[in-house]
């Protein structure tokens, strides 16, 4: 059983039903917030049992938001490899680097978690249509899910998306609108469309459950670094879901008292220099982002104007005392080509960029030597294969 | 005094969401639902805000904004213009601030930064 209560909105603190479908707050227009039952998971779980169940995501379901077990929409999400990258560590002097590498998980990146989380709530609450608007990888997550629910999935995309973004969304019975434009637009469409026609969307933010998807990767990685966590994660950061549900789910493990140590990591946001709204305002001390004017990268993911989330993204970054980097195209390529030379990891651009991001970090002396760092790899570089820049 | 701020918008469900907002911060919310009717209240009330959508049925924001930077419509020069749209057609963001826009925002407008918004733009009072 889930010990799902309630929604709570990040803006006003106002709290929703979860048994009816929500979108965002429809008083302040911010994100909502799943909260639990803490109190009584913490005396009622133990978090060593959930080692012994069946691999993925879904074994953390008391701490997720489906309520009957049998709207679970599963293929295979979750429980990634936490790879050590020794190699590439001395290479940079580190002796303790990590990659978490999300590659592996269902449709080729970490965009599976949010959207299994979130189509399997969509359905268990009577949704029969979803509506997202996607840089790529998340349309074709959503169209897998989608798919393997019955729901009939509709998807707006940048017309340069990788072909594989375009291709696997189409083979799963979703509807691709290739549009003139950037996330940004493609949302302004999907949220149109929705209004108009009754369709749900599942836009980052927009509804509160992919994010919950997201944050098991946080409690994999404090089991598998038994309950302790690492100094600093490095994560790549366009609508920020993961960096946020990892900043949440740090704190949930806290209320369940499962952490040996209390310390949490610095959180690193990297961005690509074309497109950086988030390094921005922090750099400047704003609790929210400017929208990003004639935004450009080729790590598509992180083409990302700004988020919906901008607040909860920034409001982790500080709390965590962490910080946000912003890295070159090309020094995104040479991290891509590091990756899978040394390590035998063939990067998304997206993930490729945190080890960009943490090479600058690591010179200016920003993270010491004998810190342990999970750097986050997003998704395969064979999802784009096609693009320019190979 | 209160600061007035105008909201140039045809769709009912933002202009209310958005009059709440402005009026709980006690400022005096000025609405237009066109383009012509905002550039009217806008010569006529003299606003220290405008925010202004973009998809508009008469004339479209970019003009409303173009024709309020018109040094011939005095005064409206250097009011601060936030452009608030659904952010649908490609470089939206960009042609709202070659127009004139001060600002760019994308629905759903967040209320709480909106607020920020606003007020950054205000002076300061004692």
């Amino acid at each position: 059983m889930s010990y799902l209560t309630h929604l709570e909105c990040s803006g006003c603190g106002q709290r929703f039903d979860v048994h009816v479908i929500q979108t965002f707050c429809p008083a302040c227009q911010a994100p909502l917030v799943a909260l639990y039952d803490l109190i009584s998971a913490r005396q009622q779980l133990d978090r060593d049992e959930f080692r012994t169940r069946v691999a993925g995501m879904w074994r953390w379901r008391e701490l997720l938001p489906v309520l009957d077990p049998l709207h679970i929409l599963y293929l295979g999400e979750g429980d990634t490899p936490l790879l050590p990258v020794p190699r590439l560590g001395s290479k940079l002097g580190l002796s303790s680097l990590y990659v978490k590498d999300e590659s592996l998980n269902p449709t080729g990146t970490f965009k599976a978690r949010g959207l299994s989380a979130a189509i399997s709530k969509a359905k268990e609450l009577g949704v029969k249509r979803v509506i997202i608007p996607t840089a790529g990888n998340a349309g074709g997550a959503m169209a897998a899910y989608a798919a393997r629910g019955g729901l009939q999935a509709h998807i707006f995309m940048p017309k340069d998306t990788p072909l594989a973004n375009i291709e696997e969304s189409r083979i799963a019975g979703a509807t691709v609108i290739l549009i003139d434009g950037l996330i940004s637009e493609a949302a302004g469409m999907a949220g149109e469309k929705a209004r108009r026609e009754g369709w749900f969307d599942v836009s980052t933010f927009k509804e509160p459950y992919r994010a919950e998807g997201k944050k098991t990767m946080a409690y994999e990685l404090a089991e598998a670094f038994g309950w302790k966590l690492p100094d600093v994660i490095v994560y790549p950061t366009g609508g920020g879901t993961g960096l946020v549900a990892m900043w949440k789910a740090f704190a949930e493990m806290d209320a369940l008292g499962w952490l040996e140590e209390q310390a949490r990591p610095r959180m690193v946001a990297v961005q690509a220099d074309g497109c950086a709204p988030v390094v921005k305002a922090f750099d400047a001390g704003q609790p929210f982002c400017d929208f990003w004017t004639n935004a450009h990268t080729a790590a598509s993911g992180l083409r990302v104007p700004k988020s919906f989330a901008d607040q909860l993204i920034l409001k982790a970054l500080n709390e965590s005392h962490g910080t946000a980097i912003a890295v070159s195209d090309d020094e995104i390529l040479a991290a891509q080509q590091q990756l899978a030379y040394l390590e035998g990891i063939f990067a998304a651009p997206e993930g490729a960029a945190t080890l960009a991001g943490l090479i600058k970090l690591v010179e200016s002396k920003w993270i010491k030597p004998h810190e342990k760092i999970v750097l986050f790899n997003t998704g395969t570089g064979l999802k784009y294969l096609h693009q320019d820049c190979h | 005094m209160p600061y007035k701020v105008l909201y140039i918008e045809d769709n009912p469900d933002n202009m209310q969401l958005v009059q709440r907002a402005m009026e709980a911060k006690g400022y005096k919310f000025l609405a237009a639902a066109t383009g012509l009717e905002g550039l009217k209240v806008a010569e006529e009330q003299r606003p220290n805000v405008i925010l202004l959508d973009i998809n508009l049925p008469d004339i479209d924001g970019y003009e409303v904004a173009r024709r309020l930077r018109d040094t011939s419509v005095g005064g409206m020069l250097y009011v601060p213009i936030i452009a608030i749209t659904a952010n649908a057609l490609k470089g939206d963001a960009e042609k709202a601030l070659e127009a004139g826009c001060d600002l760019y925002m994308s629905k759903p407008i967040n209320i709480r930064e909106l607020w920020l918004r606003v007020q950054a733009f205000l002076p300061k009072v004692d």
